[in-house]
């Protein structure tokens, strides 16, 4: 008999024969990966990297919020102690916040490309739709996440902010008293935005995402020469 | 990269490109790189926290975040139109922005073209310089404004 030894190759490859026997993942992989993509096709990683920094947020956003207190009494203080005494606190929070900003600008650069390389056209509607829907849901990320730590500049951006939807026409003042839980910014407001915040938006960004990457690996990506689809 | 993996490349028709492992690693140096962009960010620049907030005092310079600017200028800058009724500023204020970001949504519908190369559109190009510049002027005042 052969000696045990550490292999983590074999060991590897033995754990998916062991899954491959039940559930076919060597296939599955082999779907997922195995595609091929036009040379002439630049993505300048654009998407994928608005991914990573969703991944980022979703990681440094589950850190914050076993330290966050989610009332108008205690959520500034509870920034305070991330941001003064919790070890790398500041920085979770920080990467948390620049993090923010850098995956709109990305999930604009990303929706530019693919304007100017005309990668939205048929048969490509439906993945522009649900990457319209990510822009939208990004947008509602840093406006409900904004008045969490609760400071004056939070206060006022989300005062102000939710009084440009009362212009609209007929339903506006409701639309705002919905969006505030009142009249007013008020605790009832953080409450909302927090269960928007890391509740509603990631369950509808996770969701749209499945729509957007399975239709762009069942149709690759967009031949930027090439005028027709197969 | 293994002898097979590199036999795949090799036999790919020309012009294409496998995913794995060639798009991928490139995704991952990227990633590196933004990783590094982020905690160099936050080194240099840690995320601010005001005084706590208070409803009662209303600071000098409210704004919305950057990203909420251009809208929130444009909705100042429509009083404009009060020359066509005094509620028209605030609703055409909302209703325009609301209208291209309807018409952005559904492009692919209204730009049927089958021509793709951007050489190939100059209007399209065109276009989207001018909605940029537009967009970037409208954020650049309200910043200062
Ligand atoms: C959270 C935001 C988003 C994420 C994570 C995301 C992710 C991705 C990824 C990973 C790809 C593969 C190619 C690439 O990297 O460019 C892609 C392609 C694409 N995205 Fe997005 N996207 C987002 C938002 C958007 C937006 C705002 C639009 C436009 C309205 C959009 C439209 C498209 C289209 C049309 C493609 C196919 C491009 C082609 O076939 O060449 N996406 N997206």
């Amino acid at each position: 008999m052969q000696a045990v030894r550490f292999n983590p190759a074999l060991w590897f490859n033995a754990g998916l024969d062991w899954l491959d026997e039940r559930v076919g993942i060597r296939e599955l992989v082999a779907t997922l990966l195995h595609v091929v993509i036009p040379r002439s096709a630049h993505t300048y990683y654009l998407g994928g990297i608005t991914l990573f920094l969703f991944g980022s947020q979703a990681v440094t956003g589950i850190l914050l919020s076993l330290y966050y207190q989610p009332t108008p009494e205690s959520a500034y203080n509870s920034i305070l102690y991330i941001m003064n005494e919790l070890n790398f606190g500041w920085l979770i929070r920080s990467v948390h916040a620049w993090g923010a900003n850098l995956m709109i600008i990305f999930c604009i650069l990303h929706l530019l490309r693919v304007v100017i390389q005309g990668a939205y056209k048929a048969p490509r509607e439906i993945t522009w739709m649900a990457g319209m829907g990510l822009l939208f849901v990004t947008l509602g990320f840093g406006f409900t996440g904004y008045l969490l730590p609760w400071d004056q500049r939070a206060y006022w951006a989300t005062t102000v902010g939710t009084e440009i939807a009362a212009a609209v026409p007929l339903i506006g003042v409701n639309i705002r008293d919905f969006m505030r839980g009142g009249a007013d910014v008020s605790a009832l407001t953080l409450s909302r935005f927090l269960g928007v915040h890391m509740l509603i938006l990631p369950a509808a960004l996770i969701g749209l995402l499945l729509v957007h990457l399975f239709i762009i690996h069942q149709q690759g990506l967009a031949d930027p020469h090439a005028t027709e689809e197969k | 990269m293994n002898d097979a993996n590199k036999k795949d490349a090799a036999s790919q028709p020309k012009g294409l490109l496998p995913f794995w492992p060639h798009y991928v690693l490139s995704e991952l140096i990227a990633w590196y790189v933004i990783l590094g962009v982020l905690v160099t960010l936050s080194a240099i620049l840690p995320a601010g926290l005001e005084d706590k907030a208070n409803p009662l005092l209303t600071p000098e310079h409210v704004k919305p975040e950057w990203y909420f600017l251009s809208v929130y200028q444009f909705l100042k800058v429509a009083a404009v139109f009060s020359f066509l009724g005094a509620e028209a500023p605030r609703l055409l204020g909302v209703l325009i922005p609301g209208i291209l970001l309807a018409l952005l949504f559904f492009l692919p519908f209204l730009d049927r073209g089958p021509k793709r190369p951007a050489r190939q559109r100059p209007w399209m190009l065109a276009l989207v310089v001018i909605v940029l510049l537009v967009v970037i002027a409208l954020t650049i005042w309200g910043q200062y404004s």
